[in-house]
């Protein structure tokens, strides 16, 4: 186990249902990300990245294998400990934007703040610095039915980036946008994430963002592909 | 400089007051949904206050007379089950009474059926109660015409003021034939219509004429204490003294009254299970909003799953809602069955609210929104935060 690593996940089997129904969608997937990485997910439908970006998000557990976030043991923690550990260490961004339609865009981002143990007024304070960040702050009191998409989307940047998770996982986030919008989200989360330090996945089938990656990892029936493994990458990306 | 883990956690305070937050929004946002629960609640609470009310008021009614009746004590035939079953006993009864320490006074009443001739032809029932002036510690109360002294009068009675129409519109001073004797009225009371035919008040002695009474019988004894006796020690020396008869506090003779009811009689079963017909509809209702609006809103209940919120965390958001519609919808459905109350009280009817059953409404409708909602936390709890990449 290396402590430098973001994602340590190792041999990750997961099989979906039982008996004659039994589908195994990752067979034997090892995926590890350094700390400060920027990595996308790619594959075609079916091959399992939704998968396996569950299962990184604890959310999902897995049939077999290992899985370390920042060193810490997911598996061992037990399922009890699993809200505890994506609090502590995940930002979710979603394909469809997943805000409390019921709060403003500020409310949905404070309420992440406020469950990472901020207090009511610091919550406010960097709530508002997170929109002006993903330049939305004058939309800050907006449902998320008065916002674009591509506002929406931003707001869960911000949701995502509250209180600073180190690890951001999104789930094709631009699949509900135009290519302009598209790369204009991605563009913003990739510099977020660059100036706060956060390590971020993304799963995407958008070829006209992969330039934004610092390195793509394809995925394939279950399996991931290309001579690219680990070793390589870590040598490759020198530290910041 | 790459971020670490989040260490620091909301506290319990925090984490109830951020979940109550959405809990209200939520409600706020399901504007129709939530109306729907409402209604539920308040469909609830009308129907059970208004079966309760009247079985209140029917409970009302049988024990008004011992209730309104100025005796600290009844003495009572021995196996007199209930007040309208009244039967003779010897008038002994009265005298032992009458020199038994601690006694101020004791009086007789007489009580009985009696058939009133209506002059258009036909009868009718009433209740005849037989007072001893010039106490009149048996009635009349209520009076809205005459005075108790004219009942003094040979063959004067008060009548119910209601029911003078159906006795052939009768006036002060109109005669009838009751039980066979002359009478006339003197005067008229309001509302006394037991659950039974309506009581019409006579002295004493005109009273055992009308109801054949032997002279050396009576029907109750009604007692007074001397001051500083409290009833309880009243009871207890003539008890020692009349071991044939019973003898029973003014309360414990309500108390009497209304076990019979519900012992003896239908009523009970029959309003009670109408009672919590209205609790079951309004748990059903509430039950099938509040999933039904769980149901709209999976999507956001799995996100807030993922993102690090705990079942619990999801059950204070049900709970805290459960509270507010049982309480809103609550307050919303007394105001209406007190206004119900005012606007069909009348001398037959009376919806009779007391305020613990106002305060017992709040309890109940929230343990009924609270078991109701435990539906929608099933299904909660079973939400995959999975799902959410879905
Ligand atoms: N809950 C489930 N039960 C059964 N099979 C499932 C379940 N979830 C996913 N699968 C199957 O597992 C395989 C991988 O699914 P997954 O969603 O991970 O693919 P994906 O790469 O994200 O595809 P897409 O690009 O279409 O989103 C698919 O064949 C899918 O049908
Ligand atoms: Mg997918």
């Amino acid at each position: 186990m290396n402590d430098s690593l973001a994602i340590d996940a190792r041999a990750i089997t997961k099989t979906y249902g039982a008996g004659a129904l039994a589908f195994t969608a990752l067979k034997g997937v090892d995926f590890v990300v350094n700390r400060g990485e920027f990595v996308m997910l790619v594959g075609p439908s079916g091959s399992g990245k939704t998968t396996l970006l569950s299962i990184l998000g604890c959310v999902l557990t897995p049939s077999s294998g290992s899985l370390s976030l920042f060193g810490r043991d997911v598996i061992a923690a037990g399922e009890r400990r699993l809200p505890d550990l994506r609090l502590a260490n995940i930002g979710f961004i979603f394909q469809g934007h997943n805000l409390v339609a019921s709060l403003s865009a500020i409310e949905n981002i404070e309420l992440l703040l406020e469950l990472r143990g901020r207090s009511r007024k610091q919550s406010r304070i960097e709530a508002m610095e997170l929109l002006s960040a993903v330049g939305l702050a004058d939309k800050f009191d907006r449902r998320p039915s008065d916002l674009s998409g591509g506002q929406r989307q931003r707001v869960a940047i911000a949701r995502a980036l509250a209180a600073s998770p180190p690890l951001i996982l999104a789930d094709e986030p631009t699949a509900s946008l135009d290519a302009s919008s598209g790369l204009a989200i991605t563009e913003l989360l990739r510099r977020l994430a660059t100036e706060r330090g956060h390590t971020v996945v993304v799963v995407t089938h958008d070829n006209r963002i992969y330039h934004l990656a610092d390195r793509i990892v394809r995925i394939e029936d279950g399996l991931i592909q290309g001579g690219e493994t680990t070793d390589q990458t870590r040598t490759q990306r020198a530290q910041p | 400089m790459s971020a670490g883990p989040i260490t620091t956690r909301a506290s319990l305070l925090t984490r109830l007051r951020v979940m109550s937050a959405i809990a209200v929004r939520m409600m706020l946002h399901d504007r129709l949904k939530s109306i729907g629960t409402l209604v539920g609640v308040v469909f609830a609470t009308l129907l059970a206050n208004q079966q309760a009310g009247t079985f209140m008021g029917l409970l009302e009614k049988n024990t008004m007379l011992v209730a309104n009746t100025r005796a600290d004590v009844w003495i009572v035939p021995r196996t007199l089950p209930t007040l309208q079953q009244a039967a003779p006993m010897s008038i002994s009864v009265l005298h032992r009474a009458q020199v038994t320490p601690g006694v101020a006074w004791a009086e007789p009443l007489a009580f009985g059926g009696a058939s009133l001739k209506v002059p258009g032809g036909g009868t009718e029932q009433l209740t005849v109660v037989g007072t001893r002036l010039p106490r009149g510690a048996g009635g009349p109360w209520n009076i809205v015409r005459g005075s108790i002294n004219d009942l003094r009068e040979p063959g004067a009675l008060f009548f119910e003021n209601a029911e003078r129409v159906k006795y052939g519109g009768m006036n002060l001073r109109s005669q009838r034939e009751l039980n066979g004797r002359t009478v006339h009225a003197v005067g008229f009371t309001w509302g006394l219509i037991p659950f039974g035919p309506a009581y019409a008040f006579a002295e004493y002695d005109t009273a055992r004429d009308l109801l054949g009474l032997d002279r050396d019988q009576t029907n109750f004894v009604l007692v007074g204490a001397q001051p500083g006796q409290s009833p309880e020690q009243l009871r207890d020396a003539l008890r020692a003294r009349l071991p044939d008869a019973q003898v029973l506090t003014s309360r414990e003779f309500e108390s009497k009254i209304r076990r019979y009811l519900l012992t003896q009689t239908a009523i009970g079963v029959s309003f009670g299970t109408s009672t919590l017909f209205g609790l079951l509809v309004g748990f059903v209702i509430v039950a099938l909003t509040m999933f039904s609006s769980v149901i709209d809103n999976l999507r956001e209940f799995g996100t807030l799953k993922a993102i690090g919120a705990t079942n619990w965390d999801l059950a204070i958001i049900l709970l805290v809602q459960s509270v507010l519609f049982a309480l809103s919808g609550t307050l919303l459905g007394l105001a209406l069955v007190s206004r119900i109350a005012e606007g069909i009280r009348s001398a037959n009817l009376a919806l009779i609210l007391p305020p613990w059953l106002y305060l017992g409404t709040f309890a109940v409708m929230t343990l009924m929104c609270i078991s109701a909602s435990s539906l929608a936390l099933i299904r909660v709890r079973r939400v995959e935060p999975g799902m959410v990449f879905r």
